[in-house]
């Protein structure tokens, strides 16, 4: 699959519910083979859009493309290119796993031999081979999870949504969820995948975009959200003695802009960690001082979430 | 195929509800079951046998003008000098055996007295002046009827052939009265003939009384009626009895419960809508359109499997004649549609099913009531022709007019006016609950 091109651009969607504006002149390009993230708070906007992305919801101004076709005027072809895994469990759950997959199965044209084929390989997929025949409604919330991301990979999509698939799981299933969104960027699909956690947002996405109040209030690489708020890497250590010298030492350190202390923890600022934490070992064993304890943290979308809209994501 | 596919998913759902499965099939059963049990008795192979209902007679009548019936056509046999007697001879023909036990008292006070006594369940009183006021053209002659109140159906029979022999007894009295208008003083006696020829021609030509009566309230197909009165034995008879009540109670479980499947299988659309499904199904590569037809052919088809195996399963285990197989098939089909059309259109006026519990419990109830009116209203004319104009007010009551013109052997033309008009109301329900719902998605 061509990574550079584009799966799906969105260009001045709008779309307000009465007086509620909850998408604002959202824009953004997804690239083909690519995970891209819209991160940002619940009410920020990310389902309305996917919602329209998925010609669930027609937009008030506006237009994207998926695959080339538009919402707008061509909303069947959107739909047989695309997997939608939609934030609540969307089941049958008086059916079985396979039963559920057939019949999606169905509705995404599949048939006969080649449907049976696809069902039992989606079963392997999500690991629930052993499980095909069991009632849904009988499954732990990550077992549905699984198969609701099933349905959405059966008829083989070039692009799939995700719309918060991990929201109120446990951690074994969110990492198996993370692990197959992985594998399925891996196996060519553009994965739409919206989400409130950070953290996944920062671990899954090469692209994304941060929204707030029906905007994109910023949209990048993750390394490029960063710098764009220009966010340090913040290492926090302790010694055996007292900081004393260490502190006039390590301010001398190149790549170090800020150190500080507080409670006998040294708090320092640089650019670059990897670069940075060999010179400040080197200077503290050349004063006979011995680092006890090191705590590297990132610059993360929390920060730049925090600067960008003056709260925290999770507000 | 996509419609299929949705509707057979459907089916299969609402098949695999236990509580669906109840309602559906187990209820019906089971009510008129209940019915069957109490009305006769099944374990013994289906003798029905109403207790004998005691009936108490004070005749009290002195005569009026000359009057006198020979033997020939009077029940038990008697001659009759009064009106009263021909009363009591009516009530202790043989004819009537089964159903009353009947014993004389000197005085309405010991008549009342017996009842109240619970020595008898029906007191009668003929006054002293029954026979002349029958005569006499500008009076009306009046039987006293006096019932244990905790009784309904001994006393109802009773009251019926009372009715009956007093409906017919005012058709001679107004030949009579053009006749006195006409005739001589001299020839009051003729009236005694008048009064033999309306026996010759009446009820009391009919050796199954009880059967006719019955007929009235809970009739059956054509040829049936025209067999029991005349070939059918004792057991037949009561088994055809009992039938004429179950079947009619069959039938309106039946629909009544036909409504609440169509609606709440049509409900499945707002819940599917809630359990997420349905707008999944949005994004999926299938018209809207095919999507919401295919809920509806699913509504359709379980109303229909569970007419149809209602119909056949009351065969079975009940023995009930629904009537020759061109109506009751014309009348099952209107039903499926009418009842789930109905509920298409109850629940395009429905929010979300939070509200189902209030309107099927409310509405379906209150509608399935009234339509089933004309199968209850068993003594009166009146009361009847009363109750199939307000059965008819609700769908439930076309479905239940078809159902009993099929068992009653009603002309097809009539059944098929019947069905007309069930598919003219399904097309609006329809109609309407489709625009609705197509708003609402759009």
């Amino acid at each position: 699959m061509n990574t550079n091109h584009i799966a799906i651009q969105v260009t001045n969607l709008h779309r307000a519910f009465g007086e509620i504006k909850a998408v604002q002149g959202v824009s953004f390009d997804v690239q083909s083979g690519e995970i891209f993230g819209l991160l940002g708070p619940n009410g920020a906007g990310k389902t309305t859009t996917i919602s329209m992305l998925a010609t669930l919801l027609r937009p008030d101004e506006g237009d994207a493309f998926v695959m080339g076709h538009s919402i707008r005027r061509d909303p069947m072809a959107v739909k047989s290119v695309l997997g939608m895994v939609p934030q609540e469990i969307a089941l049958y759950e008086d059916l079985s796993a396979r039963e559920n997959l057939t019949f999606w199965g169905k509705m995404y044209g599949l048939r006969g031999a080649g449907l049976r084929q696809r069902v039992n390989e989606v079963l392997e997929l999500i690991g629930l081979s052993d499980r095909a025949n069991g009632r849904v409604g009988t499954f732990s919330g990550g077992m549905k999870r699984r198969v609701n991301i099933g349905v959405a990979l059966l008829h083989k999509p070039e692009v799939i949504y995700m719309d918060e698939p991990t929201a109120g799981i446990d951690p074994q299933s969110r990492r198996n969820i993370l692990d197959s969104v992985v594998t399925l960027k891996n196996q060519g699909m553009t994965v739409l995948y919206t989400t409130h956690y950070m953290e996944e947002a920062q671990e899954l996405c090469n692209h994304i975009a941060i929204m707030d109040h029906g905007r994109v209030m910023a949209c990048g690489t993750h390394e490029e959200l960063v710098r764009l708020v220009g966010e340090q890497t913040r290492i926090d250590l302790t010694l055996n003695v007292e900081a004393g010298r260490v502190l006039e030492a390590w301010r001398a350190v190149e790549g170090v802009s800020r150190v500080s202390t507080e409670n006998g923890q040294i708090t320092v600022l640089v650019e670059d960690s990897n670069a940075v934490l060999p010179r400040l070992f080197e200077a503290a064993t050349r004063l006979s001082t011995r680092i006890t304890s090191v705590d590297i943290r990132e610059p993360n979308l929390e920060a730049v979430f925090l600067h960008l809209t003056g709260r925290a994501l999770r507000d | 195929m996509k419609i299929l596919d949705i509707a057979l998913k459907d089916l299969l759902r609402s098949f695999r509800s236990m509580f669906a499965l109840v309602f559906m099939f187990g209820i019906p059963l089971l009510m008129t079951g209940m019915f069957y049990v109490m009305f006769g008795n099944i374990a013994s192979g289906g003798d029905f046998n109403l207790p004998k209902t005691k009936v108490i007679i004070a005749n009290l009548d002195e005569g009026g003008p000359k009057f006198q019936t020979s033997a020939k056509n009077i029940p038990g046999g008697k001659q009759a000098r009064t009106m009263g007697e021909l009363v009591v001879n009516v009530l202790q023909s043989k004819e009537m055996a089964d159903l009353i036990q009947v014993s004389l008292a000197p005085s309405a006070e010991s008549a009342h007295a017996a009842v109240d006594g619970q020595a008898a369940q029906v007191a009668i009183a003929i006054p002293t002046d029954f026979s002349k006021k029958f005569a006499d053209p500008d009076k009306q002659a009046v039987i006293e009827f006096y019932q244990d109140p905790t009784l309904t159906i001994g006393p109802s029979i009773i009251r019926s052939i009372l009715n009956r022999f007093m409906d017919g007894m005012a058709g001679v009295k107004i030949a009579i009265n053009v006749f006195m208008d006409e005739a001589p003083e001299s020839d009051y006696v003729l009236t005694g003939d008048v009064i033999q020829r309306y026996l010759d021609i009446s009820l009391v030509q009919t050796e199954d009384l009880a059967g006719t009566l019955l007929d009235e309230r809970a009739p059956t197909t054509a040829s049936n009626s025209q067999t029991s009165g005349s070939q059918a034995s004792g057991s037949q008879t009561s088994q055809n009895m009992l039938l004429r009540i179950v079947g009619p109670i069959m039938g309106g479980m039946m629909i009544f419960y036909a409504f609440f499947t169509g609606s709440s299988t049509a409900q499945s659309i707002l819940k599917e809508e809630e359990e997420h499904t349905l707008p999944r199904l949005f994004t999926t590569p299938t018209p809207q359109a095919v999507i919401l037809t295919g809920k509806l052919v699913a509504v359709f088809l379980t109303v229909l499997v569970q007419v149809v195996t209602l119909i056949i399963a009351a065969r079975l285990i009940f023995g009930i004649q629904w009537g020759a197989p061109v109506p009751v098939a014309m009348a099952a089909a209107g039903t499926v549609f009418i009842a789930s059309s109905f509920g298409i259109f109850i629940n395009s006026l429905l929010k979300s099913t939070k509200q189902s519990g209030t309107v099927f419990g409310g509405v379906l109830a209150m509608t399935g009531m009234l339509g089933m009116v004309s199968i209850f209203d068993i003594n009166s004319p009146t009361a009847a022709r009363l109750g199939n104009t307000v059965s008819l007010l609700v769908p439930q009551g076309w479905a239940i007019r078809g159902l009993l013109q099929a068992m009653n052997g009603a002309p097809v033309v009539d059944v098929v006016l019947t069905a007309l008009a069930m598919l003219v109301l399904s097309a609006a329900f329809f109609v309407i609950g489709v625009w609705r719902f197509n708003k609402r998605y759009a």
